[in-house]
């Protein structure tokens, strides 16, 4: 007798604890779901200003070589700040092409090349093996004042680069044709980077 | 009278120690200002220079290497300190000014690399670049015209070799011999070519 009452009761919590089980799972895969739906609206939408991490190269206006910060594309202008420091900017309009491009880099800076070199029996060599990174690259050419033409690169996370071509041209940035082929070499050139 | 006894022998001294001081100030004096009129950088500043968009050749250089060589060459004239202004290409401002070399850039060979296999092997996957670089007046006449190559080896990512090239570039017309001359007879007789 005791055991049926026990038995019972047992299954009425496994019961709970299954239906609990199920309503969890269906409110997280909901909410899987809904979230790539955000962020792909997020950033389709025109009117927030589009804002990402980017490492800026060389050649931006003032912007110092090398730097972490933030590009930005404004209402008329991309801004390129780091951290702290005042923007730089340009007007969009004075914008005349956009190239994309991606780069395989080794992580880990200065201190890990030279960690590498201190490895013994080659170990150094085996890191570097894996310890790459595939970047997206941002070259855009531009006009100033006295029209005199400009180059900068910046260096993305992989795939937001076209991101931020599609805003430029969203802000009215012609590009010209032989950016599809500027596309194929730098595809080209991290098939030559992974050999 | 001991003060006029050895008053000469002072004055002789102090004479002497007078001419072994002058004589080599002379000689500086000479050696500097032989330096002075000799060096090609008083007559090259009197020159701009405008410095032009990669020409690719038909090359797979991808456009950020282009850009990388145009900007990185704009840095290291201006470094050189030969030019009175370096212009970009395009820039109105230089249109006025009647003392203008451009400096034209064609990418001959291009050698794309690895900085992982750099990592690895040490031996291979360098990013070789070699440029014809020309120097012309206003009138077409060529001033200089050199091949640079300009390569990363070891360390350091692929575009360094743009920075590495740019420097060889300005380093070439600092150091060429007849940049000086041909700036300085008005660029009138035919450049040297090599």
């Amino acid at each position: 007798m005791d055991r049926l009452v026990v038995s019972r009761s047992f299954s009425k919590t496994y019961h709970l604890d299954r239906r609990h089980a199920l309503w969890l799972s269906t409110v997280l895969l909901c909410c899987s779901l809904t979230a790539p739906a955000q962020k792909t609206t997020e950033l389709g939408n025109t009117s927030v200003p589009l804002s990402t991490r980017a490492t800026h190269l060389l050649g931006f206006a003032r912007a110092r070589n090398n730097s972490d910060g933030i590009l930005s594309v404004q209402a008329d202008s991309l801004q390129f700040q780091q951290n702290g420091k005042p923007g730089a900017q340009v007007k969009i309009s004075s914008v005349r092409d956009v190239f994309l491009g991606s780069e395989s880099k080794q992580v880990g800076g200065l201190p890990m090349t030279l960690g590498k070199a201190a490895a013994p029996f080659g170990g150094g060599r085996v890191v570097s093996l894996f310890a790459h990174k595939k970047y997206d690259t941002v070259s855009l050419e531009y006009v100033d004042a006295d029209g005199g033409i400009h180059g900068a690169i910046f260096q993305l996370k992989k795939g937001q680069s076209e991101i931020v071509k599609n805003e430029l041209m969203a802000h009215g940035v012609t590009i010209s044709s032989h950016h599809v082929q500027s596309a194929k070499q730098g595809a080209a050139e991290v098939g030559h980077e992974d050999k | 009278m001991k003060t006029n006894k050895y008053g000469p022998f002072v004055g002789r001294v102090a004479a002497l120690i007078a001419m072994a001081f002058a004589l080599p100030c002379g000689l500086l004096g000479q050696t500097a200002s032989v330096r002075s009129s000799g060096g090609s950088g008083t007559s090259a500043t009197q020159w701009s220079v405008q410095v032009d968009q990669i020409d690719a050749n038909n090359l797979d250089l991808s456009y950020s290497f282009q850009i990388a060589i145009y900007e990185n060459l704009l840095v290291e004239l201006n470094k050189t300190k030969q030019f009175q202004q370096v212009f970009r290409d395009g820039d109105r401002r230089a249109r006025e000014l009647p003392k203008l070399l451009v400096l034209k850039t064609t990418v001959e060979q291009y050698t794309p690399g690895s900085e992982t296999r750099r990592a690895v092997t040490t031996v291979s996957g360098a990013t070789k670049l070699t440029v014809r670089s020309q120097l012309f007046t206003r009138e077409g006449k060529v001033v200089l015209e050199r091949t640079v190559a300009g390569n990363v080896r070891f360390f350091g990512s692929n575009l360094r070799a743009t920075h590495n090239l740019a420097r060889n570039v300005a380093k070439t017309i600092r150091q060429s011999p007849s940049l000086g001359s041909a700036v300085a007879f008005g660029a009138t007789q035919a450049g040297f070519r090599g």
